[in-house]
């Protein structure tokens, strides 16, 4: 076969899988700008009636708003991105920089971690923050990200702390600096390209995380975006596909705009780290 | 290593003293969340898998009966083992088949190299979320997408995809293939680190692509195909998301996707049979822990390391 020819085939079979991928993304969001009974009767991306009604009745379609739940979840979702951002880069600061004695055996501990995987401590947790009166509040939501849980940040930013020249602290170090002022002054300005990776994240993944919401919170004016839009399901048993489809859209809407803002630092984070999303 | 450290006799006690106070300051976050989060609740949780505990009664030591339930009584556990590992089974290796022929079709020094991989990528970040298990829901059902194309198509009256027990699981491993996106970069990572003179010495011996591809292509990649399979896995053991939006939580129908964790969370927070769920925990444990341990023994057999 020549060779232009191979690249045409190249280039069908990659349109095609892009298509079969993008399309029930595409076919969500144009559904949720169609009336209901065009929803079924055409295949059609492009909505004949073009219409924001499911919208509306999504919107409300729950004794709490969605825009309530959005807020609950952006609360959430920002107080884990600073609770992550502090805790991991003090332990990562003190793993590649501070010497003190037992570093090496915390450090293997750590990184043991990231193995566990957290159903081996989920009934415990539950039991304690429940103890502790926490439950159907946001705060075991928010509260573990401020003691560095998410261990696999604190790996991230390691490696790059680990790429910071240590002439740069020792110089800091003459002019008399003590450690906390060589964190502030020197690591972190020019970690930000590590911070911003670990932030964007750690946003998303506590924006979609539904295990936690659903095991802590009760009461539906606690809900997040995702507990609340599982909520939807079960109120609109199926009949509304218009407004569930609306409300679906919505809560994606916020990844979304950041994966066109970052995202380039996203694919490049999967790509060196091999992070699972 | 600074310069302090080749000469310790010099630096006075205070100095040393103040290194471990800012070493341990800094780490504190850390190490408060270590013991309070992670290593008291695993010893809690492995105690509580040897009682009988629900949230009414104090719990009382039963010994192994757990264990024992689980391992010869309970045709849950053995459904749950069932969805899980079809599950696994599938949707690893169809992942990494995908991901693998989509990276090096993209490699080959493709226009819009940045554009397909960002279309490709899209889905493995937002799959895990509600919205999405919903939307599957929906593009499965009886006259959801999938229907409706079959219809124009072929003229094709689907069934209900997610209402039927024997086709509901695949539905699942369709969504989990369908975020193949981030094997996928990865893959093309690992492609970019292959020498490009590796394959112009092959091409003048005269070796074909498709020689080439196994004979160098794959070998060089094992490290990534490995990594890739064990990260994929110790994920798709974890899936609990989508199986409990599409069966609203109950593993439905005919518990039919009653992936573990599910049936976990049932147990747990239900049902609040802690011990017993504590039980579950530690064997879903024991069986990541062994999947993995099995994937590092049997590395030496087929992936390549350069030495």
């Amino acid at each position: 076969m020549p060779q232009g020819l191979k690249r045409a085939f190249a280039y069908a079979a990659l349109a095609a899988i892009s298509f079969v991928m993008l399309y029930p993304l595409l076919w969500m969001v144009s559904s949720s700008f169609k009336p209901e009974n065009e929803i079924f009767s055409t295949t059609s991306l492009i909505p004949e009636n073009f219409t924001t009604d499911a919208y509306a009745r999504g919107w409300n379609g729950l004794s709490v708003s969605f825009g309530w739940m959005f807020l609950n979840s952006a609360v959430v979702s920002v107080l884990a991105v600073a609770g992550n951002l502090i805790s991991c880069s003090m332990a990562a600061y003190a793993f590649t920089r501070l010497q003190f004695k037992g570093r090496k055996f915390w450090f293997a501990l750590m990184l043991g971690t990231m193995m566990l995987p957290q159903h081996a401590v989920l009934i415990p947790q539950y039991l304690m923050f429940l103890n502790f009166g926490w439950v159907n509040t946001i705060l075991p939501l928010v509260v573990p990200k401020f003691l560095a849980i998410d261990a696999f940040f604190i790996f991230l930013m390691i490696q790059f702390f680990r790429g910071i020249p240590r002439e740069l602290d020792e110089a800091a170090l003459m002019d008399g600096a003590g450690p906390l002022r060589i964190f502030l002054k020197v690591i972190l300005p020019l970690s930000t390209p590590v911070l911003a990776t670990a932030a964007v994240f750690s946003f998303i993944w506590t924006w979609d995380d539904f295990f936690a919401p659903l095991i802590y919170l009760n009461d539906i004016e606690k809900y997040t975006a995702q507990l609340g839009l599982r909520t939807f399901v079960d109120a609109t048993a199926q009949s509304d596909w218009g407004a569930l489809l609306a409300m679906s859209t919505l809560t994606v809407l916020p990844i979304f705009v950041l994966f066109v803002m970052f995202q380039r630092l996203l694919i490049e984070g999967v790509a060196t780290t091999g992070m699972k999303r | 290593m600074s310069v302090t450290d080749d000469m310790p006799f010099r630096v006075p006690i205070w100095s040393r003293l103040r290194r471990q106070i800012a070493g341990y300051g800094f780490l504190s976050p850390w190490l408060i969340g270590f013991f309070v989060l992670t290593l008291g609740p695993a010893m809690s949780s492995l105690y509580l898998s040897f009682t009988d505990y629900s949230l009414m009664s104090q719990p009382h030591w039963v010994g192994s009966a757990n264990y024992a339930q689980i391992a010869s009584d309970d045709p849950r556990f053995r459904a749950a083992m069932n969805v899980t590992f079809t599950y696994v089974l599938l949707s690893v290796p169809l992942k990494l088949v995908f991901a693998l022929a989509v990276a090096v079709l993209l490699n080959k020094g493709m226009r819009g190299l940045n554009w397909f991989r960002a279309i490709f990528y899209l889905p493995s970040l937002i799959g895990g979320s509600v919205a999405i298990a919903v939307l599957w829901r929906q593009v499965f059902a009886s006259d959801g997408m999938i229907n409706q194309v079959l219809m124009t198509l072929f003229g094709y009256e689907g069934p209900s995809w997610i209402a039927n027990p024997s086709t509901a699981i695949y539905t699942l491993v369709a969504l989990a293939v369908w975020q193949f996106g981030s094997s996928m970069i990865i893959f093309l990572a690992g492609l970019r680190q292959i020498p490009q003179d590796m394959y112009e010495a092959a091409s003048i011996d005269g070796a074909s692509r498709t020689r080439q591809f196994f004979k160098i292509t794959l070998p060089l990649l094992t490290p990534v195909i490995f990594f890739n399979a064990v990260i994929l896995t110790i994920d798709a053991f974890k899936a609990f998301t989508p199986a409990f939006v599409i069966s609203d939580g109950s593993g439905g129908p005919i518990d039919s996707t009653l992936f573990y964790t599910l049936y976990l969370y049932q147990e747990a927070f239900t049902n609040f049979r802690f011990g017993y769920a504590s039980a579950l925990a530690w064997v879903l444990v024991a069986i990541i822990a062994g999947f993995t341990a099995l994937s590092f023994l049997s590395a030496k057999y087929w992936v390549h390391y350069d030495d």
